[in-house]
């Protein structure tokens, strides 16, 4: 387990995307037992009251269960992993497209354009 | 909790602290940070009660500082503190003679977690594995509250890295952690809050993660805004 912290975004939220991340990618699995925050804190070398706040945000998105006295695991809910995937992807997409559109180009020749250059990096 | 209220210290006519005001928390990692010559130390020492002041109070869980309260801090000072002659294993039996919570389950977890062995000398220890050992026997007592003044300076990078790790451990527990430091690179990720002090004064004081939400900007950030103007 690493992350690359950059400094200016909430840490917390950074290790929330890392978990949304490793699920999306099917490096997480559902009903999966995850560190406890303590040993999160020391994998991450983050604060040990930001891997809690982390592991509230995402109880609270559904992205894991805590049962009393057991380690947290990560959910069975297909809903939500499905959605996880999603959310990666539109974020990414429009991340892509706000870069894209000063440049104006067509969009049969971006389509094209992103077709060619998936398939190139693919075969790399 | 420990309160610094309007706390102002004079060394002949030279306010060195003109009305240092902040508060460190249980459980939390407090960084005071400072260009040097500001009054970390002198204020880390005030509230030990290793320097008198001219002004202000300091109160930890809400009651005036008396003798017993030391029972529950410990300061680390950046120095050695142990006779250069002793070996680990001498000053820990020293520690164990001198202070009744000294614990010394956790003094051997700490020594493993560091790498170092108990015939180890004082006088033999690198600057990186002094800091260590100060560190150490600092955190090898079970009080509430911990003072360190500048654990990470002038050593290795590795033994940086070694030191930051206690932070994130359950070595530190949920005990409350106040240092300073002017270099804040190695452990941007691991502290709550900062308290920015500049000629005598608290010029801010937030928690890293708030800031880094409300306003995206990073420790260091903040740090130049409010040093470099």
């Amino acid at each position: 387990m690493n992350i690359t912290f950059n400094n200016r975004d909430p840490v917390y939220l950074q290790v929330v995307r890392y978990f949304k991340e490793e699920i999306a990618v099917g490096n997480l699995e559902a009903g999966q037992e995850i560190p406890s925050r303590r040993e999160l804190a020391g994998m991450l070398k983050i604060n040990p009251n930001t891997a809690q706040k982390a592991y509230k945000e995402m109880e609270e998105q559904g992205l894991i269960t805590t049962e009393r006295n057991f380690p947290s695991k990560i959910t069975t809910d297909e809903r939500v992993l499905s959605s996880v995937r999603e959310e990666l992807l539109l974020e990414a997409v429009n991340a892509f497209v706000e870069a894209v559109r000063p440049i104006k180009v067509p969009l049969d020749e971006l389509l094209k354009k992103v077709s060619e250059n998936y398939s190139e990096q693919e075969n790399v | 909790m420990i309160e610094v209220k309007g706390l102002v210290k004079k060394f002949g006519r030279r306010k060195v602290l003109d009305g240092v005001s902040f508060s460190a928390n249980k459980g939390e990692i407090t960084c005071l940070i400072g260009i040097n010559g500001v009054g970390k130390t002198t204020t880390l020492k005030a509230i030990m009660g290793l320097t008198p002041y001219q002004g202000g109070t300091i109160l930890v869980d809400e009651a005036p500082v008396i003798k017993d309260t030391y029972e529950k801090i410990t300061f680390i000072p950046d120095a050695a503190i142990m006779p250069p002659s002793m070996t680990i294993k001498e000053a820990f039996e020293f520690m164990d003679d001198f202070y009744n919570n000294w614990n010394p389950g956790r003094a051997a977890e700490l020594l493993e977690f560091f790498k170092l062995t108990p015939e180890m000398r004082i006088s033999e220890l690198s600057k990186g594995n002094t800091a260590k050992i100060n560190l150490l026997l600092g955190l090898a007592i079970d009080v509430d509250y911990i003072l360190m003044d500048e654990p990470f300076s002038g050593i290795d990078i590795f033994s940086r890295e070694q030191i930051a790790n206690v932070f994130t451990s359950h070595l530190i527990e949920d005990r409350g952690v106040l240092i300073t430091t002017h270099e804040i690179n190695d452990i941007e990720h691991l502290i709550d809050r900062v308290v920015l002090l500049d000629n005598g004064r608290v010029l801010k004081e937030f928690s890293t993660e708030e800031m880094r939400s409300s306003e995206g900007k990073s420790v260091v950030d903040v740090m130049r805004e409010v040093y470099m103007g």
